[in-house]
């Protein structure tokens, strides 16, 4: 995993040229490694800004003269826009600019669209943005702006869209893109030698992420200088989007995000309001915001896709799968946004050795809001079919559901044919998790309901994850104060997970520093280097090793820096608590202070990159869930009574960070597979819960104890610090076990989600109709 | 939300007197009206402060009679020695309600006057029947939130919990309009939706509710709430259930349902069932079936009658343990 960087060379004649070389990546922490900083519970950094209300976010960004903007959007699920006449909007006194498809026509967006369409394909599409001196302006002024809509049939429903003779919402038709595939082996043949099969249609809804802040951006554009304070998980994303839209150079385009109330995903991607507010504050020459309220988020600025997914799965006797075979809708709405990352046959071709796999998605659109990624796209949604259907299977070959998944353990990547880097992993999760939750052993599994109508039951769910690898490459530079403390400047950007205490810990730890002589910084294009999205779980296993990397140069040019004050060659001299020593004699020390006082007007700066990952091994991550419900079979309430988790996130940087996720992940989980679900009235194609009224995230009383059984398995084949991601992945089995819990607990399956009262109810009352019958056709024998 | 005058005077006959002007809405704690009118789907032209007037806050006996105060809120309510020896019922809905922010703010009289949860009268986007359109959205349409006992034009149900409780501890609502005071019995006071009265009460234009009485009952009496999640959601269903014993036989019993119609469901048929008999679970069955004989569900909220049924079962038990 080689580093590149530039290097100057001088030739026999003297004449200077570079070459991109190639350096070694530094030597990778000892998996036993004892560290003073690493590993050890820091809170985060930013905390205390957050909860005093000191952080600022994009709404709180106030810069003189700022206008404010809204949006007027589509009344229609499919309509064409015959007249748009905005001039008395712009009368009204406190406007200062309007633009739509009137003043920019041209500008293409999502992949199939435009910024301003004179097509709208869904309720919510953007019609106009105004700006104004006051939001409440802006709002009135959207009332004056007249359109005549020519009402165009439509599609609210992915069954309504590939129905024979159904509109048209793009010119190819309704499948949105090409379907995504992954076959092996002959699933036909398989199938057939099956002595079980399980076959069933699994749905998951489209969920809406809601996250705590809504998109938006607060746009400036000065002179040739164009300055956005986006909501985005992606500056750089949205920098190189944005730039291309408007036709910038990338220098002239600066964008800032420090403070994130998270993004899920969402905001991995520029979205149309970047470019309204730039257009719109060049219009007025002034700085413009432009928040999404919470039903212009819940419409407009993306979706967990809804799934279909048919699945049939093929097993000998003894355990072992023969295929698996899956056909999977999902809900596109009405624009591939490009963001959507969704992988749902992912799981199904990767979790479990299984030779004979066919598996295939298709996209539909529909008029209703794009899809973008949302914690794990596709992997949740998928996971929610595969893990029910192996509890299912295990019931039906009456094995443990534990005991059916290691007789299937994939030790390879069977989609690339390499190993994985910790093949053991998967292994260890189910270790630990069973034992910190108390998972009973073979078939003492036997529930002990009582006759109350509360009824208890437990269930297990697994998975695996694309994402927690790293995204590089990513870089990080470090200047070393003369004062001794230190900068780490990159170009990451904190999602919300506490980013910043991680990569602290690095720099400190890498330098020997306290973490008070320490800063991060981060979420700002103009002064650091590039990083990818904080999206797959790819923060701390890109930036953590770039900054490993240039604390690596920081030790050279300190020991370079130090040898003739110790009066010792540079390669004898080592980091201690007190500075830099000569190797083995820490009782002589020189503080960092002390050198770079010396030094000082001169500094040290180092630089690091994050290298590719290895190509000879495939770096995923893993982990697995266990909880216990409680269901009353009178009045169909679900209550989860615990959860114990293990997930493999290699070496844990920041304990208290890892439970941060597991514990949010699981929550998100619980509303995912308890509550949480846009509502649409289907012939309308009308979102009837764009709100946080109706749609319903989990409170804290909904949520039970969460373990984290942690594991802290450094993975040294991974990066040189071991670190893999832990963001995403605590989603992906929570809904499936809770599920499969409540099959223990009352012995019927369900297949749709969210688990609401309504479906359990409808479950048991079939289950007894169907038991009556039986009972009566016995009694006829 | 649209621009308003705002007054606030300080007494309740001046209350009375702007809201017949018409137009003008009174404003106690603003938890449902404040919603409504940023969604503009009510536009009033003036909003009248009761917060300072003379109106009663507080909860005070009455000879045997518990008296609250239309500006008590609900969080003095469910802290009251006094309610909660008297109406047990009430403090258990109130302790359901909302979340313990929205009760601070919210007050008994504004909570009985909330208007339907229903998100086609909600949403702006829909001139549905109660809102003086001709067809109710949510009858043909995502309706799983919508009324059984189908009676009205309006599918809406009433998503007051404290009022369901009230309903089962027969208060009585003080009303003072341009004529003085009368006492409205609750059952009366909230009255199915018609064509000429799109709304959920009997309440006038320049009426303004004083008071509520509870007058004594004997009983013991509890509030059952099912909701989609644990806490701060209206109710798919509620049962408030009061029942007195004598001699091991019931000798009075209210069952009134909430979140299954437009208004408050009283079943006298349940009560009947159960007046004069020994309580047993076959007994309570037999009460759950009579309560939701007469339901219609519409297409997709058929899951409310077991549900409605168990929540009387539970709660009949509760009472008898």
């Amino acid at each position: 995993m080689p580093i590149q960087h530039v290097e100057q060379q001088r030739g026999p004649d003297g004449e200077i040229s570079y070459t991109v070389a190639e350096t070694p990546e530094p030597q990778p922490w000892a998996v036993d490694a004892d560290f003073a900083i690493v590993g050890h519970p820091h809170p985060r950094v930013e905390g205390a800004d957050k909860v005093t209300g000191r952080a600022c976010y994009t709404y709180d960004v106030r810069l003189p003269g700022q206008l404010y903007a809204a949006v007027l959007r589509s009344p229609h699920p499919h309509a064409r826009i015959q007249r748009l006449d905005t001039s008395r909007a712009e009368a009204l006194p406190g406007v200062r600019a309007v633009i739509s498809s009137a003043t920019h026509p041209d500008i293409s967006w999502y992949q199939e669209g435009k910024l301003f369409d004179v097509t709208l394909r869904f309720i919510g599409d953007e019609v106009a943005v105004v700006a104004a001196d006051t939001e409440e302006i802006a709002r009135d002024a959207l009332k004056l702006i007249e359109v005549e809509y020519e009402v165009l049939p439509f599609a609210g429903s992915v069954e309504a869209a590939l129905a024979p003779g159904a509109p048209r919402i793009h010119p190819d038709g309704n499948i949105a893109g090409e379907p995504k595939k992954e076959e092996r082996g002959d699933v036909a043949a398989a199938l057939r030698e099956a002595d079980v099969i399980v076959e069933a249609t699994y749905t998951t809804q489209t969920a809406l992420h809601n996250s705590l802040e809504p998109h938006g951006t607060t746009a400036s554009w000065e002179n040739n200088q164009l300055t956005l304070w986006s909501s985005t998980q992606a500056i750089w994303q949205v920098r190189e989007d944005v730039a291309e839209k408007l036709k910038l150079p990338a220098h002239h385009v600066r964008v800032i995000k420090q403070f994130m109330g998270g993004g899920f995903g969402s905001k991995q991607i520029a979205w149309k309001q970047d470019v309204f507010a730039a257009l719109l504050s060049k219009a007025a020459g002034r700085p413009v915001q432009l928040m999404l309220d919470r039903e212009g988020e819940n419409l407009a600025a993306g979706n967990r896709n809804g799934t279909q997914q048919h699945l049939k799965i093929g097993a000998k006797r003894d355990g072992t799968l023969t295929a698996i075979e899956v056909q999977i809708e999902l809900e596109t709405g009405a624009y591939q946004t490009g963001g959507e990352a969704s992988d749902v046959i992912g799981i199904y071709s990767s979790l479990y050795r299984c030779s004979n796999v066919r598996a295939e998605q298709k996209g539909v659109y529909t008029n209703l809001g794009p899809t973008v990624a949302f914690r794990a796209p596709g992997f949740v949604e998928g996971a929610f079919g595969l893990e029910s259907a192996m509890d299912e299977l295990a019931r039906k070959l009456d094995m443990d559901p534990v005991a059916l998944r290691l007789k299937n353990y994939a030790e390879e990547d069977q989609k690339e044919g390499k190993p994985y880097t910790r093949p053991e992993a998967l292994r260890l999760c189910y270790e630990r998790v069973t034992e910190a939750f108390g998972w009973p052993s073979g078939n003492q599994r036997a529930t002990t309901n009582s006759t109350s109508s509360k009824k208890r039951g437990i269930g297990f769910a697994a998975h695996d994850w694309i994402g927690g690898k790293g995204s590089p490459p990513g870089y990080a530079w470090i200047k070393v104060n003369a004062d001794g403390s230190v900068d780490v400047i990159t170009g990451t950007q904190d999602i919300g997970t506490g980013s910043r205490i991680g990569l602290t810990q690095i720099a400190a730890e890498a330098l020997c520093l306290p973490l008070e002589k320490v800063v991060l910084r981060l979420g700002d294009t103009a002064n650091g280097p590039y990083s990818p999205p904080s999206a797959g779980s790819a923060t701390q296993p890109t930036i953590g090793p770039a900054i490993y990397a240039a604390a690596e140069d920081v030790k050279r040019q300190l020991f370079a820096a130090a040898s003739p004050m110790l009066e010792e060659e540079p390669d004898k001299l080592e980091l201690c608590a007190a500075g830099v020593c000569v190797k083995g004699h820490p009782e002589e020390p020189i503080s960092i202070e002390e050198i770079a006082g010396r030094i000082a007007p001169h500094m040290i700066q180092g630089q690091g990159a994050r290298g590719a990952n290895t190509e000879e091994k495939t770096i995923h991550t893993v982990g697995a869930q266990c909880v216990e419900v409680e269901v009353d079979i009178e009045t169909g309430e679900i209550t989860v009574l615990r959860v114990a988790a293990a997930h493999d996130c290699g070496r844990i940087i920041n304990p208290i960070t890892v439970d941060s996720q597991i514990i949010g992940g699981i929550t998100q989980g619980i509303g995912f597979a308890l509550t949480e679900e846009r509502i649409v009235d289907r012939r309308r194609a009308f979102v009837l819960n764009a709100n946080l009224e109706e749609y319903k995230v989990p409170t804290v009383a909904d949520i039970p104890p969460i373990t984290n059984a942690r594991l802290n398995l450094p993975d040294l084949e991974a990066n040189p610090t071991g670190a893999k991601g832990v963001g995403e992945p605590p989603l992906i089995p929570t809904a499936p076990a809770i599920a499969n819990a409540v099959f223990d607990a009352i012995g019927v399956r369900l297949y749709t989600l969210p688990l609401s009262r309504a479906q359990v109810l409808a479950a048991l009352n079939q289950q007894s109709t169907r038991t009556a019958t039986e009972g009566a056709g016995d009694a006829t024998l | 939300m649209q621009p308003f005058e705002y007054t606030s005077p300080t007494s309740a006959s001046e209350v009375i007197e702007l809201l017949g002007a018409g137009e003008t809405r009174a404003l106690a704690g603003g938890t449902d009206l404040l919603t409504l009118m940023k969604s503009e789907v009510v536009t009033p032209q003036q909003l009248v402060n009761l917060k300072h007037t003379d109106l009663p806050r507080g909860i005070m006996l009455d000879g045997d009679t518990l008296t609250i105060g239309a500006l008590t809120p609900l969080s003095e309510i469910e802290s009251s020695a006094l309610a909660q020896q008297h109406a047990p019922a009430l403090i258990e809905a109130i302790a359901v309600a909302a979340t313990p922010q929205l009760r601070n703010m919210a007050t008994l009289g504004g909570n009985l006057l909330q208007r339907p949860r229903c998100w086609y009268f909600r949403s702006p986007a829909f001139h549905c029947w109660l809102k003086g359109g001709s067809e109710c959205q949510a009858r043909d349409g995502e309706n799983q939130h919508h009324a059984i006992f189908d009676r009205s034009p309006c599918v809406a149900v009433h998503p007051s919990d404290p009022v369901t409780a009230l309903v089962a501890l027969d208060a009585e609502i003080v009303v003072r309009g341009t004529s003085g005071e009368r006492n409205v019995p609750i059952a009366e006071f909230f009255a199915l939706p018609t064509d000429e009265r799109r709304t959920e009460n009997i309440l006038g234009d320049a009426e303004l509710i004083v008071a509520v009485r509870v007058p004594p009952h004997g009983m013991r009496g509890t509030y059952l709430k099912a909701m989609d999640r644990k806490v701060w959601a209206f109710a798919l269903v509620s049962v408030a259930a009061m029942l007195r014993l004598d001699a091991g036989r019931i000798a009075g019993a209210r069952v009134v349902l909430g979140g299954v119609a437009p208004v408050p469901w009283r079943s006298a048929a349940a009560e009947q069932v159960l007046i004069g008999q020994q309580p047993d679970a076959g007994l309570f069955e037999r009460a759950a079936q009579a309560a939701l004989v007469d339901a219609q569900p519409l297409k997709l909220n058929g899951y409310k009658v077991p549900l409605a049924q168990a929540l009387i079962r539970q709660a009949l038990a509760a009472l008898t343990d």
